[in-house]
């Protein structure tokens, strides 16, 4: 159903999409595409979608596949009119500017104690599914139910801004999931999203079928690798690759002729959360990051 | 003007930090200190945002009056001509590639990515000063008249801001938005007018001429030498966040203003009129809701329902 519609000048008027399955209590609402090029969040919400449309769930579950329709219709990440990022317009307001009107809008349609924003990466970065919630609460015990490669736990403070930060402010439980990178459809990441959001939805009683259990780690110690200097990084791994201390990460070599300039090497063991795709770095820009510790 | 090109060498050019890129070259964030004898210490920024070209003109006059008064200097002045030199040789406003914008992410790290790594170097830099003053632009969308902004909390900011020849001075009581620069200096003052990424006739002179007389205010420079006699300062309008009244459509289409930047309106009166493009039909009339001056006007005229189209100045002076 069409939940939002703004006036547009020019074309159509800008609609917000918003999926209902089941009814009753209790009710859950999975946002995704807040920023327009978030695709595999869009798509690991319509593999869901088909999911419920062949089980009943147990009271609500509503979907909002893709909240900034205009940024993905141009790739981008934020609303296109005004070069706007929808994600900082939270909690919005009904009489303000257009992207705190959708930003409203989207905050109506969240119905439920339990929110979840399904994001994909940045477009540099390639992502491994994972969940990130607050170091304590329901949405850890969610966010281990979800099975994802990843569970990074952080403190609340991280929470604090864009949608996830608004819907805490307004008491909800709140986690994200997110996983491949922006502007791209990885549809090996799209399907694990959904299998995680799958197990998320049986834990919070849902639905019934659960997917096979799936267990990642959980961690609070991340660790970010950067290059020193600016050039062409080479990553050696991918996201989900199980690293050892002292094993070689990347390399970054000299964007015209390839000399090498330094060796990334990781720290500690653990599994790769993110591996920069775009290789041209500047200097400090984060290359790799590692989910360290498991339990 | 340059007296001969090439040998106006600006005075005590130094560089707060450089930033290697990628291709092998280096980008600087450059200081232009003018020191005399002991007295404040003002630091003047532009360019936190790579569109806006006029704060880095008015620091361009306002050094080029310091080169004629260097033997009369009071304190430290520190010209930061341009933070985002990268964004702005693109005419961008956030730092390219990472598409960050620089003006969210103060107090920065000095361990972070680019951005971060100036944010945190001007911040150390300038958190001394006696007063920071930032020269900023609008945003494109935007025509702004000449004014300045300060936080409500901080009456001698205020007080100097006055002097700074604009025509409105707004004391903001709402917190500053986190990674802002004033939300780590709270004492700064805010200069700004004109439209982004262009310069506007007269903005620059005012801007520079303020600069100059607060500085002059300060007792940092003498005031027998501004280019200018102290009685042509404009006295600025002085408006709380109660008295600025943001305008907005509530229909989508071309928003035609009726008025220019700076206009005395009555409550009532049409401000500009959103047509619908292609039929020409004209789907609503904004009014003003309250009589005072026109502090921004939209240029750019597509808009959705609830875009600003004006910001008023309500209060009397």
């Amino acid at each position: 159903m069409t939940f939002f519609q703004l006036e547009s000048p020019y074309r159509g008027a800008y609609a917000l999409h918003r999926l209902t399955f089941g009814a009753g209590d209790p009710v859950v609402t999975l946002v995704a595409g807040v920023h327009g090029n978030e695709v595999n969040g869009t798509y690991a919400l319509n593999l869901l979608a088909g999911v419920l449309r062949l089980q009943r769930p147990r009271g609500t579950v509503h979907l909002l596949p893709c909240v900034n329709l205009f940024g993905a219709e141009e790739g981008r990440k934020r609303w296109p009119f005004g070069d706007r990022d929808l994600n900082l317009s939270f909690p919005g307001h009904p009489e303000g500017s257009p992207v705190e009107r959708v930003a409203d809008a989207v905050m109506r349609a969240s119905e439920g104690r339990l929110c979840v924003d399904v994001q994909t990466g940045s477009s540099v970065v390639h992502e491994v599914p994972h969940v990130r919630a607050p170091l304590s609460g329901a949405a850890v015990e969610l966010g281990r139910a979800a099975g994802l490669p990843v569970l990074w736990r952080r403190p609340s403070e991280s929470f604090d801004e864009g949608l996830v930060g608004a819907w805490r402010a307004a008491g909800r439980t709140a986690l994200v999931v997110r996983g491949g990178r922006g502007g791209a459809l990885d549809l090996d990441d799209a399907k694990v999203l959904a299998r995680g959001l799958v197990r998320l939805l049986v834990e919070a009683g849902h639905l019934q079928t659960p997917e096979p259990p799936a267990a990642g780690v959980v961690t609070t110690d991340v660790c970010d690798y950067r290059c020193e200097l600016g050039g062409f990084f080479v990553p050696e791994v991918r996201p989900g690759d199980r690293v050892v201390a002292g094993q070689v990460l990347g390399s970054l070599r000299a964007p015209v002729g390839g000399g090498a300039l330094e060796s990334l090497v990781a720290g500690a063991a653990g599994v790769v959360l993110a591996v920069r795709v775009y290789p041209v770095v500047h200097a400090r820009e984060l290359v790799v990051r590692v989910a360290q510790s498991t339990s | 003007m340059c007296d001969t090109l090439g040998v106006n060498v600006p005075p005590q050019l130094d560089t707060l930090i450089e930033i290697e890129l990628p291709a092998g070259d280096a980008v600087a964030v450059h200081r232009r200190r003018f020191v005399g004898e002991v007295g404040p210490h003002v630091v003047l920024v532009a360019g936190v945002r790579g569109d806006t070209p006029e704060g880095t003109r008015v620091l361009y006059t306002v050094g080029r009056h310091l080169e004629s008064v260097a033997d009369r200097i009071v304190g430290t002045i520190d010209l930061y001509p341009c933070v985002n030199p990268l964004a702005a040789h693109l005419g961008a406003r956030n730092w390219p590639g990472l598409d960050v914008d620089l003006n969210r992410r103060f107090p920065g790290r000095a361990d972070g990515h680019a951005p971060d790594r100036v944010a945190a170097a001007l911040v150390e830099a300038v958190r001394t000063a006696d007063q920071v003053v930032e020269l900023r632009g609008g945003h494109p969308s935007f025509r702004q008249a000449p004014h300045a902004r300060v936080a409500a909390s901080s009456p001698l900011a205020a007080e100097r801001a006055a002097q700074a020849n604009v025509r409105a001075l707004w004391k903001i009581e709402a917190s500053p938005t986190p990674g802002t620069l004033e939300s780590v200096l709270p004492d700064l003052i805010g200069l700004e007018g004109g439209a982004g990424n262009r310069l506007t006739d007269g903005v620059g002179l005012e801007l520079g001429d303020g600069v100059l007389n607060l500085l002059a205010v300060m007792g940092v420079i003498p005031e027998s030498d501004l280019p200018f006699h102290w009685a042509a300062i404009q006295r600025p309008l002085v408006v709380s966040d109660a008295e600025v009244h943001d305008v907005r459509t509530g229909r989508g289409g071309l928003f035609l203003p009726v008025l220019a930047c700076w206009a005395e309106v009555r409550e009532g009166d049409v401000l500009g009129e959103v047509i619908e493009p292609i039929s020409g039909v004209c789907l609503e009339a904004v009014r003003a809701p309250v009589a005072g001056r026109v502090l921004a006007l939209r240029e750019e005229p597509v808009v959705y329902p609830g875009n600003l189209v004006v910001r008023l100045a309500a209060a009397a002076t």
